[in-house]
């Protein structure tokens, strides 16, 4: 028979290396035309980091996510970075940029400044415009700006900095100190349908709510999610490297080493979590690893809701969950047998 | 051996060593190189062709055997006029993250709705099983296949 | 050179070298690759402000075309191909390789072997894993010897032609065996051991004396690959100023440069990166795997090297994720609170340290949970085995030990009668919380983020 079950897993997460320096830096250039160029040295493996960084950039410049071309991952080009570990792009990486964004804005403050006659300090820079604080209508847009600071003045708009998260040793005895700049929560919650006759489990539905700080892309925090849970999932029922006694792996290939399909994923419905970190670029925190963390937790608990056993050790096989279930049973049938 | 084929509409020709793949066919003769090799033996689907309207894993299938037979590949899907609503509905969702399984995915969709325009999720999940993909979770991919599948019968309504 | 390494004589006539040449067959008359001339530019792209707009990715659009050049997809002029041999023997002494029968096949252009290397070492922690195996094998799927030939499959064949003797070693792959004071070494040294961590707050054992109930369970975890669907790969060009250009799959290219310049022993400016869009990484690709040998087969040979893992190279060779064996115990007051906790963590680092020092932390810190424990003590190995190293993975140990407290806690829950979520509501971190390690806690959202889940999950009515 198929058993129905519920489980929850919740989690935290740390941002950053653990108290090791993990610097990054970065370069913001404002072209003539009020568009900019960002160098920067991070890799882009399939997070949509380089459109986060992109979007943080133009925020800070005040201009569109398109405004903004990304250059990276080249160590003759781009500034150092630490890369793409650790869950840090968004908030390491994304905090260089927005200082180095900072830097390429102050000049064209500068050069405004006397163009509207009022002082650096008084302006922001809001829809591809430089206006004064209060005073929306007295604005140049910033490819004017851009273009007189580049031509007239002789100062090109470019900005770099670099950032790195801040952080106090551990105690080598306690442990205690201050190992990461900021954390991120998350809860995840599944339903699985258990086959009591053959252990099988299906995951049919996840609930996931994740914090993140400020998702500067919710989309590209949902594909995190999603794909966090379905790296769960193997994680929890399918994947295992397997060794021979010599210590030779035996499922070196995708035939005997199962990880998920389309057809093993759940319905999933994510929630991010509204918050807001000081530290971070624009309150943003990050998402890429704790998506994957409390999968396998919620899946076991779930299947533990469903039929009474517990799984202590991955991943959850079909043949291990049907071993629990069928020792659980012989249990209770020597509880139930009279007393001799 | 000399193969003679048809690749996006347009005749071919080829001389290879007779134990080239397709896979390698497209990607080493033709330069097409959507197509990816995942895995080189037929587990993960990322060399994914259309080869006669069958969506195929192109290492899997040997160059002496899509001789006179016709290939659709990831590259003659856009035109110079419109991209195909599979490649738009991905791009506007956030389908792919590392791209690598884009190709094979799309054109195991296409041949799902070539053959049936309106499918229902079990069955887009269904026709992409023989895709891995790592990073996305099918989610966003199943989503696009939809959108697309959901334009496609109106592009379809409105001729 | 190594005496105990045979190479062949060379002797190649012009006729061969015309062979060879004739095998390098340059790319053919690019196919016509359409796509729409004018640029739809997605609205969310064009929005100000920028934060907070599900804006698509341009480089999304191109993996849908099949425009995005992956390392595999990119070649140069003249490239020919490396395949690596692994050792397929978890722990042995290499008495001799014997490359000269390969080296004699046609289109062979040159062999490697680790003593070639200049500096045959690196790790993000400790410097102790081999580029390529110099005398000693400690895990089967160390590399042993390289070739360059003018195909792929050329390279393959000739991979079967080299010929090495071993001197079979004892191994040991279990890490709690592995941590017996007589256990056989991995590396040379006093233990398997490698790394320890520590986490000490309050006083456990005063917590468990004033506990309603005391919970005691182990749990474990397996070793897992990140299978990213692109296989690992590079490109290496040496070029007349005896500078070297790779294309790789690297994730973290301003490191994996040190690396390569370490193992090289050639300055940091000779030396150039260039990461392409990587096909999944999860971790898995923080590492140089072939880098050094590829630029050293370019070398030797003049020519652009090119080297993609199989996906069995992925498995066997690449980093994986920490098996783990954690013992909780937990002592609960009546109404559900920790009261404390007392947690070791037994990390199985395969044959190399790599990442499991970061891992180890992280996992240390992370082991109390999202929630208030007063009275904590973690204890925390890293131990060697002659399995695949274990390396950096999408949680850092964390989806380990997620497993382990959160399991427990809802065996603690279930036996005390609470309810599962509101088990974790009364003990979780609130703004201002002190962490395991005494941090001060800031942006915390736990309770928010189990309300929201459990509400979209209708956890409350919720029926089987």
């Amino acid at each position: 028979m198929k058993q129905k079950g519920k489980g929850i897993g919740c989690m935290w997460y740390p941002i950053g290396f653990t108290v090791a320096a993990n610097p990054s830096a970065a370069t913001v250039k404002v072209n003539e035309d009020g568009t900019a160029t960002l160098l920067t040295g991070t890799v882009e493996t399939g997070q949509g980091s380089l459109t986060v960084l992109g979007q943080i950039a133009a925020e800070e410049l005040g201009i569109s996510t398109d405004d903004v071309h990304v250059v990276s991952a080249d160590t003759d080009t781009t500034p150092m970075d630490t890369g793409a570990i650790a869950s840090r792009t968004t908030y390491v990486t994304g905090n260089a940029i927005k200082l180095a964004a900072e830097k390429a804005k102050e000049i064209l403050f500068e050069v405004a400044a006397p163009m509207l006659n009022v002082k650096p300090s008084q302006l922001e820079a809001v829809d591809r415009k430089v206006q004064v604080k209060g005073f929306p209508q007295r604005n140049l847009p910033i490819s004017e700006v851009a273009l007189q600071a580049q031509f007239v003045q002789g100062r090109p708009p470019i900005g770099s900095a670099s950032f790195n998260p801040p952080t106090v040793d551990m105690d080598p005895e306690t442990g205690q100190g201050k190992p990461f700049s900021t954390y991120v929560y998350a809860t995840q919650i599944a339903e699985v349908e258990v086959d009591d006759e053959t252990g099988q489990v299906d995951v049919l539905y996840m609930s996931a709510a994740h914090d993140c700080g400020t998702a500067i892309n919710p989309m590209l925090v949902e594909g995190q999610i999603q794909g966090g849970i379905s790296m769960g999932v193997g994680f929890a029922l399918q994947e295992e490297m397997l060794f021979d006694e010599k210590g030779v792996q035996i499922n070196p290939n995708l035939t005997n080493y199962i990880m998920p399909t389309s057809l093993d994923m759940p319905e999933i419905d994510v929630d991010i979590v509204e918050n807001f970190d000081p530290t971070g670029p624009f309150g943003a925190k990050g998402v890429g690893e704790p998506t994957a963390v409390p999968t396998a937790a919620a899946i076991c608990n779930a299947i533990f809701d469903a039929v009474g056993v517990r799984v202590t050790s991955l991943p959850a096989t079909a043949e291990k969950v049907l071993k629990l279930i069928k020792e659980k049973r012989a249990n209770e049938n020597k509880q139930l047998a009279p007393a001799e | 051996m000399d193969v003679k084929l048809t690749i996006n509409g347009e005749e071919k020709s080829a001389s290879v060593p007779p134990e080239t793949t397709l896979l390698r066919l497209l990607r080493e003769e033709f330069n097409l190189t959507g197509a990816k090799i995942g895995c080189d033996v037929g587990d993960c689907g990322a060399c994914t062709v259309i080869v006669d309207g069958i969506a195929t894993n192109s290492c899997l299938m040997l160059a002496g055997q899509v001789q006179g037979r016709s290939i659709e590949t990831i590259e003659g899907l856009a035109n110079m006029d419109d991209y195909h609503p599979l490649q738009k509905n991905f791009e506007d969702l956030g389908s792919l993250q590392c791209g690598f399984c884009g190709p094979g995915i799309i054109l195991s969709a296409k041949q799902l709705l070539d053959d049936n325009p309106d499918p229902n999720k079990e069955e887009i999940q269904d026709a992409l099983a023989g895709n891995l993909c790592r990073c996305t979770g099918y989610t966003k991919i199943v989503e696009a296949v939809a959108d697309a599948a959901r334009e496609m019968r109106g592009n379809r309504e409105a001729a | 050179m190594d005496e105990n390494v045979k190479t062949a004589e060379r002797e190649v006539t012009l006729e061969r070298l015309r062979e060879i040449d004739d095998d390098l067959r340059l790319p053919a008359v690019p196919e016509q690759v359409s796509y729409p001339i004018e640029t739809l530019i997605p609205e969310a792209r064009t929005q100000t402000p920028a934060v907070g707009q599900r804006a698509s990715r341009p480089d999304g659009r191109l993996h849908g075309l099949g425009q995005t050049k992956y390392i595999d997809d990119l070649s140069f002029p003249g490239m020919i191909h490396a395949k690596i041999k692994r050792a397929g023997i978890s722990k042995a002494r290499v008495k001799n390789i014997d490359v000269s029968e390969a080296e004699k096949m046609p289109g062979v252009m040159a062999t490697l072997v680790g003593s070639e290397i200049p500096v045959n070492s690196f790790g993000p922690s400790y410097q102790d894993q081999p580029v390529m195996v110099n005398g000693t094998v400690f895990h089967a799927g160390d590399p042993v010897a390289a070739v360059a030939a003018t195909t792929e499959q050329l390279a393959l064949d000739a991979l079967d032609k080299i010929k090495i003797d071993y001197e079979p070693l004892e191994a040991v792959y279990d890490p709690i065996e592995a941590m017996k004071d007589n256990a056989p070494q991995v590396h040379e040294g006093e233990s398997n051991i490698y790394s320890s961590k520590v986490i000490q707050k309050g006083d456990v054992e005063q917590g468990f004396e004033a506990s309603h109930r005391i919970y005691e369970n182990t749990f474990s975890t397996q070793m897992v690959e990140h299978v990213p669907m692109e296989p690992h790969a590079s490109i290496a060009d040496w070029d007349g100023n005896g500078r070297v250009t790779l294309h790789s799959s690297l994730g973290r290219i301003t490191l994996g440069r040190a690396d390569i310049a370490r193992t090289l022993n050639m300055p940091i400016n000779r030396i150039r990166v260039i990461a392409t869009v990587v096909g999944g990484n999860f971790g898995g690709k923080n590492e140089i795997t072939t880098e050094p040998i590829l630029a050293l087969l370019s070398k030797k040979t003049g020519r652009p090297v090119k080297g993609v893992y199989t996906r069995e190279d992925e498995f066997m060779s690449s980093t994986t994720r920490h098996p783990f064996i954690m013992d909780y115990k937990t002592g609960m007051s009546k109404d559900g609170k920790i009261l404390a906790r007392k947690v070791r963590l037994v990390c199985d680092g395969g044959a190399y340290c790599s990442w499991s020092e970061t891992t180890l932390g992280k996992a240390c810190i992370l082991s109390a949970g999202p929630y208030n424990i007063e009275n904590l003590y973690v204890e925390a190995y890293a131990v060697y085995t002659n399995k695949t190293m274990t390396g950096a993975m999408r949680g850092f140990g964390a989806p380990q030990v997620c497993f382990a407290y959160e399991s427990q806690m809802d065996d603690m829950a279930h036996d005390l009668g609470i309810d599962p979520l509101d088990i974790r509501r009364m003990n979780a971190f609130h703004e201002g919380s002190a962490s395991p390690t005494g941090q001060v806690l800031e942006s915390v959202v736990v309770r928010d983020s189990l309300e929201m889940a459990a509400e979209r999950f209708g956890w409350q009515d919720w029926n089987k």
